[in-house]
């Protein structure tokens, strides 16, 4: 009978150095939020002994209390979450490498291929374990925009990176042309209306040209202020659409030095823009039904298309 | 020469001087230089027919002759200039612009060499006296030495010049018998007398013409053909300078693209400046001669009063601008200013071809050109980025563009075998391939509008012959006093819809040369931009 009394007794003792130590090892990694290396346990506990200590970080671990993660030094452990550690509770240690590299890839969120490459897992079993997860609520899955057909994961909570969505012109995968339209041409009318002004205001030619310029601080001001648009836009947005405004030959852009602080400068610069006229009126070309004709390659005299019976130049000269 | 230029010259030479010419012409532009047998071998004409034919070409400067090739014991070659058959589209706007500059008299000295190609200085006085004596009222008549002056101013500003003597070619066979003929041409600005004017002898008035005299006009004609009397400038023959009237058309364009771009006072800046460098500045620069801020503003036109600080600013202005037409060349005298004559071409002729691609496909197609010529090689998504449109309409328009061949496909390997999957595919614009294919374009254009004129005008051949002699008759019964009766009654011959087709066609056929006259504009530009380009790399 004592005998198994001190049995039992040694291995409570047993246990109860080795639980002395998971708690003291657990309130070394709370303390260092950042992880702990072995030597930092080792120093702290120096009677303990290397097996000892193995055995009760793996307990640790088994309980996913721990992180195990490697540095450039060697092995760190690291206090998990008590929320993630009691969502992941249940799960088996293939769905945790899972959701371990989905939380890893961020906002952008990563391709099932992309999994299946950095697990080592078989499709099958990835398939099994995104179901899983999606089911808990872990993880979502968000179509991309580049590719219509291409499912990211990425977790539950997080935000879509704009160059998934599309950002600001993309709602719903669609790209909103008619949107883009309409803040082209409010931008355009503004640029005109405050280049108009400048010429009427009949000044010195360098304060007129001055002052037909607006700021790319100054438009996005207006749109906003304007209200048409549900979705905020950035300053880098309304840049984009002075652009394509730029592209359509109607508006030209300057940069300027401006101290740093003044409001919209970017990196000590600030763009301006400004509403110009064409150069030239439509070329002499296009005047005519040639210059505009869809079959002018086939044109020949005698052919089944020429200029003797081009109903295009007979529309034309009847008009 | 491609194929659409020849056919263009073939249509011009037919409409100004017969189907003969025309055919002479053609088949000179076709096969390069050839002698005179060989011309008439493989057209098949008559000798007398050629030699004429020739005869009017080299006359009107379009053809140029000059001792064989393979030595000098070789007959004579013709050479026919293509581009000087094109000018010939290009006559109105001289006119035009000769009477814009120097009123009625120069634009008919111009209208009258242009004609005849060549001209002594006193038989075009003599004529372009006549001819205005016969619009001005009865009793008055145009002096010579008024239509002298006009020449003579015409020629000080270079926009006439003598024809070379034409002996070049047999002096060289006479002085050096042993070596090959020189082909090089002689241009007329390498003689030193091209723009003196002859001191001659012409003393006298217009002569006045009247319609009663149509027998003895013959006769008067032919006498002044064979007019004994002598001004003193015999052999001595005008031709109308075209390169200058070209600088003159450019600077007119570079000055209406700053009015369009920026104010009216800028574009008269730029004039004043062009105007100083006129006789200053060579036809290939680049760009003129620096020109102080003081000389500019010493020679504003008077009516332009801005004061001094105001010119400089108008003058950073047009530096700042982006179109880069006028720039700084340094700070003496307040700032010299140069205005770039290539660059302007070039925005110029940049223009023409967005409006081009704009007019044709619309304003989101222009919009991808005008985004390829700034960002030069963008791959397919960027394209769809930049210009903001959804990637199927983006796709669909780009490729319009390419089989249209105004984009092309730059393709970039990452692997040595091409495969598809693995190579950058990159979309460009290059803009002189693009303006010489446009330049195609505007040539086979106008010859469509040129053909189509002649088939109207032949589908209502049988129209037009009754009513010129449903006119002659008229006009026969009115100058023998013949009764009212009588004339409605001939007039009546043309029943209403006739007249009405008549009308028509009228209208058809001058819409069809105003039409000629604008892509003859657009032609201009891109001829101009194309050998600067040529020059400057050169």
């Amino acid at each position: 009978m004592q005998s198994l009394y001190r049995t039992v007794m040694v291995k409570k003792e047993l246990s109860r150095k080795a639980k002395l130590s998971i708690y003291r090892i657990r309130e070394l990694c709370q303390q260092f939020p950042h992880g702990i290396t072995d030597q930092v346990i080792q120093n702290d506990m120096p009677h303990l002994e290397p097996q000892q200590r193995a055995a009760a970080i793996n307990k640790l671990l088994s309980l996913g209390q721990l992180d195990l993660l490697r540095n450039s030094s060697g092995l760190l452990y690291r206090m998990k979450d008590a929320q993630s550690a009691s969502k992941m509770k249940g799960s088996d240690n293939q769905e945790k490498l899972v959701y371990q590299i989905i939380e890893d890839a961020g906002n952008k969120g990563i391709w099932s291929r992309d999994i299946r490459f950095k697990s080592n897992l078989p499709l099958t079993e990835i398939n099994k374990i995104l179901k899983n997860l999606e089911s808990k609520k872990l993880i979502k899955a968000v179509k991309s925009v580049a590719a219509s057909k291409k499912k990211v994961y990425m977790l539950y909570n997080l935000q879509p990176d704009r160059s998934v969505t599309g950002g600001a012109w993309y709602s719903d995968q669609d790209f909103e042309s008619e949107f883009v339209e309409v803040l082209n041409q409010q931008c355009f009318k503004f640029l005109q209306t405050k280049a108009d002004m400048s010429r009427d205001s009949k000044q010195s030619p360098m304060v007129q040209r001055n002052s037909s310029f607006a700021t790319s601080h100054e438009v996005w001001k207006y749109i906003c202020e304007l209200g048409i648009s549900k979705v905020d836009l950035s300053m880098d947005d309304i840049e984009t659409i002075l652009n394509t405004l730029i592209y359509d030959g109607k508006v030209e852009m300057t940069v300027i030095a401006a101290k740093e602080g003044t409001v919209g400068s970017v990196d000590g610069q600030m763009k301006l823009y400004r509403g110009v006229n064409p150069v030239i009126q439509p070329t002499g070309l296009v005047k005519t039904p040639c210059g505009l004709c869809p079959v002018f390659d086939d044109c020949h005299e005698g052919g089944e298309i020429s200029p003797s019976n081009c109903i295009y130049m007979t529309e034309w000269l009847d008009f | 020469m491609t194929a659409q230029e020849v056919r263009l010259c073939g249509l011009l030479l037919r409409e100004h001087f017969g189907e003969v010419v025309e055919k002479v012409g053609t088949h000179l532009l076709r096969s390069g230089a050839q002698n005179l047998r060989t011309i008439i071998h493989e057209t098949g004409l008559p000798l007398d027919l050629v030699k004429k034919s020739l005869c009017v070409l080299v006359q009107h400067g379009a053809c140029n002759f000059r001792s064989g090739r393979k030595g000098p014991g070789c007959p004579t070659e013709y050479q026919a200039s293509g581009d000087r058959i094109l000018r010939i589209l290009r006559y109105p706007r001289y006119i035009y612009t000769a009477k814009t500059l120097y009123g009625d008299t120069g634009e008919l000295i111009i209208e009258e060499l242009l004609q005849r190609g060549h001209m002594t200085m006193s038989s075009t006085v003599k004529t372009v006296a006549d001819r205005l004596t016969q619009n001005m009222e009865e009793g008055r008549s145009m002096d010579y030495s008024e239509v002298t002056s006009a020449f003579s101013k015409l020629v000080e500003t270079q926009f006439l010049q003598r024809c070379p003597p034409m002996g070049g070619a047999r002096n060289t066979k006479d002085t050096t018998p042993g070596t090959p003929a020189s082909t090089a041409l002689l241009t007329p600005e390498s003689f030193p007398d091209c723009y003196k004017v002859p001191h001659i002898t012409l003393i006298g008035r217009g002569k006045r013409r009247h319609s009663s005299d149509d027998g003895e006009d013959q006769k008067s004609a032919k006498k002044a053909k064979m007019d004994p009397e002598t001004h003193g400038d015999e052999g001595i023959y005008w031709q109308v300078n075209f390169e200058r009237f070209h600088l003159h058309f450019r600077d007119q364009a570079v000055i209406s693209a700053v009015a369009n771009k920026l104010d009216q006072t800028c574009s008269e800046i730029v004039r004043t400046m062009l105007r100083m460098s006129e006789v200053t500045t060579s036809p290939s620069a680049t760009c003129t001669k620096p020109l102080s801020a003081n000389e500019i503003f010493r020679s504003l036109p008077a009516s332009y009063n801005i004061l001094r600080p105001i010119l400089d600013q108008y003058l950073t202005l047009l530096v700042d601008d982006p179109m880069e037409f006028v720039g700084k060349a340094g700070e003496s005298g307040g700032g010299m200013f140069v205005v770039n004559l290539h660059r302007a071409l070039a925005n110029l002729a940049r223009a023409t071809l967005e409006s081009a691609v704009q007019e044709r496909f619309g304003s989101r197609s222009a919009r991808i050109f005008r985004l390829l010529l700034r960002k030069r090689h963008l791959e397919q998504k960027q394209v769809e980025d930049f210009a903001m449109i959804p990637a199927k309409e983006a796709k669909d328009m780009l490729y319009t563009l390419l089989s249209q061949n105004l984009v092309q496909l730059q393709e970039i390997p990452k692997t040595p075998d091409y495969a598809p999957s693995r190579t950058f595919y990159l979309y460009t614009v290059n803009q002189l391939p693009t303006a010489r294919m446009l330049l195609q374009n505007c040539y086979k254009t106008v010859a469509n509008l040129i053909e189509r004129r002649l088939f109207e005008t032949k589908e209502s051949k049988r129209l037009l012959e009754k009513s010129q002699r449903i006119e002659a008759i008229l006009a026969s019964l009115q100058v023998s006093g013949a009764e009212p009766e009588q004339l409605t009654e001939v007039e009546e011959m043309i029943t209403a819809p006739e007249k009405q087709q008549l009308e028509s066609l009228r209208l058809h056929i001058n819409k069809l040369d105003s039409a000629e006259n604008q892509v003859d504009e657009t032609m201009f530009l891109l001829e101009a931009y194309v050998s600067s380009t040529a020059t400057s790399t050169a």
